[in-house]
């Protein structure tokens, strides 16, 4: 409806850009989705372990995932994919396209996946550790028993956030040729010119997963929110 | 120690072409984005069903949407709907970045506003202000406190978001840094590292103080 009222164009002509390119689409498709499920899995181990160390100020290890956190949070992403495909070759690291479009999402959603968590951990109140403690709970069993389940409800909304990021930030990928669904889409118009149907379809397509993604925030915010919170 | 002879007129066309069209963009995208998401923002509040749906849609299409997507409707979609609607690929970086950004200020805008008390809406009418005057003399001065911050926050995310614009050959800093590069790997000169590496530097230099400002200003603000 909204293509119709901006571009001109019929839900037939949609459809059948769809319908001639179906398994180049689905195969830009799967790239995107596996790319950014690598990324936000790896995103998240990340995440879990260098937010734990900020939060519990591992000697160290803190102070290297603060470093680290800053120097990706501050820099644009585009050129960090630029470095690891085009920069490192120079020093004979030569990484193939797939290595760098999950890796550099991973990197760049792994840092800001740690600040989500570290902030999760730091909100959780301190009577509950102190239950913890009272209940006989040695450090790690605290984390793993309270820290980690409370913790990591806090932060699910904005970690959820930042997977929503990667899966949008695979896009960049188009200047590395890697063929997911924007490089794809961006080939196919090249060709045959249906400039219009393409974008309107690549539009659609990251509006999907974005707004399911969205809907499970919502979803997932009531569901997991701490019984205390529940009104 | 001298710096080597490929390093002058490397740093001289990345600075003043690529720096200077960076922090051009950023500042055209900050006011633009600032200017329409405070309106769209306020008139979020009103509750008149159309116009609400009309700025809902137009908030979650372009935060939804990656902005390399944005760019290349702007840049490729547009001009094939009418030939009016052509622009040089920085004014559609611009268009491209505007669009992402009032979407985020929109909706930060309609917390904002909803965030002040009604009663400081009732005061303003009792003193006769109308709707306008009520919302640019009363409410958005103290919605503005609440607004810095993620204003801040915002800047940040524009300037690493002009880099996408290189995809259409804007020459940005990134752009005039590969087109660097890429004249000297012609000339047998590998150099990559050190000229993207001074781009994240730079980079860095410019959001660092601003990231710590937002932080700043989120603990005084609110």
């Amino acid at each position: 409806m909204i293509a119709h009222l901006l571009l001109g164009l019929s839900l037939g002509d949609i459809w059948s850009f769809v319908e001639v390119n179906l398994d180049e689409l689905l195969a830009g498709l799967r790239r995107t989705l596996t790319i950014s499920a690598i990324a936000i899995a790896g995103a998240s181990v990340i995440g879990l372990t260098l937010g734990a160390a900020r939060a519990y100020r591992i000697p160290v290890v803190s102070q290297v995932a603060a470093v680290y956190v800053e120097v990706i949070r501050n820099t644009p992403i585009l050129v960090q994919i630029f470095m690891l495909f085009y920069a490192l070759p120079q020093i004979g690291i030569r990484l193939e396209a797939f290595t760098v479009a999950w890796l550099a999402v991973t990197v760049w959603g792994g840092a800001f996946n740690t600040e989500n968590f570290r902030a999760g951990f730091e909100a959780v109140p301190t009577r509950y550790r102190e239950a913890g403690t009272a209940l006989g709970f040695k450090g790690f069993a605290t984390f793993v028993n309270i820290t980690l389940p409370i913790g990591g409800r806090i932060a699910l909304p904005s970690s959820i956030n930042t997977y929503i990021s990667i899966v949008k930030n695979t896009s960049l990928m188009y200047v590395i040729a890697y063929p997911e669904i924007t490089t794809t889409i961006y080939q196919i118009q090249a060709l045959t010119l249906e400039t219009a149907e393409a974008f309107t379809v690549l539009a659609l397509t990251y509006l999907i997963i974005v707004w399911s993604l969205s809907a499970l925030i919502r979803l997932l915010e009531s569901h997991l929110a701490l019984p205390e919170d529940r009104r | 120690m001298s710096t080597p002879d490929w390093v002058e007129p490397v740093a001289r066309y990345m600075l003043e072409v690529g720096l200077a069209n960076t922090l051009k963009l950023s500042a055209i995208a900050l006011v633009g984005s600032s200017l329409i998401g405070i309106v769209l923002g306020t008139l979020l509040t009103i509750r008149f069903l159309p116009l609400r749906a009309v700025i809902r849609a137009y908030i979650e299409i372009w935060r939804g949407l990656p902005i390399l997507v944005t760019i290349f409707i702007v840049y490729f979609a547009l001009p094939s709907v009418s030939p009016t609607l052509r622009f040089d690929s920085i004014t559609a970086g611009a268009i491209a970045l505007i669009l992402w950004g009032s979407a985020q200020v929109a909706e930060t805008t309609r917390g904002a506003v909803q965030s002040i008390p009604r009663e400081q809406h009732e005061a303003a009418a009792a003193l006769g202000f109308g709707w306008v005057g009520r919302q640019a003399f009363v409410i958005m001065p103290q919605a503005l406190r609440r607004l810095l911050p993620p204003l801040v926050g915002l800047l940040v995310n524009i300037i690493q978001n002009t880099t996408i614009v290189q995809v259409i050959g804007a020459p940005e800093l990134l752009e005039t840094a590969e087109r660097q590069v890429e004249r000297l790997t012609f000339e047998g000169d590998q150099h990559a590292i050190e000229i993207y590496g001074a781009v994240m530097v730079v980079f860095f230099i410019l959001s660092f103080p601003l990231t710590r400002l937002a932080a700043y200003l989120e603990r005084r603000l609110t």
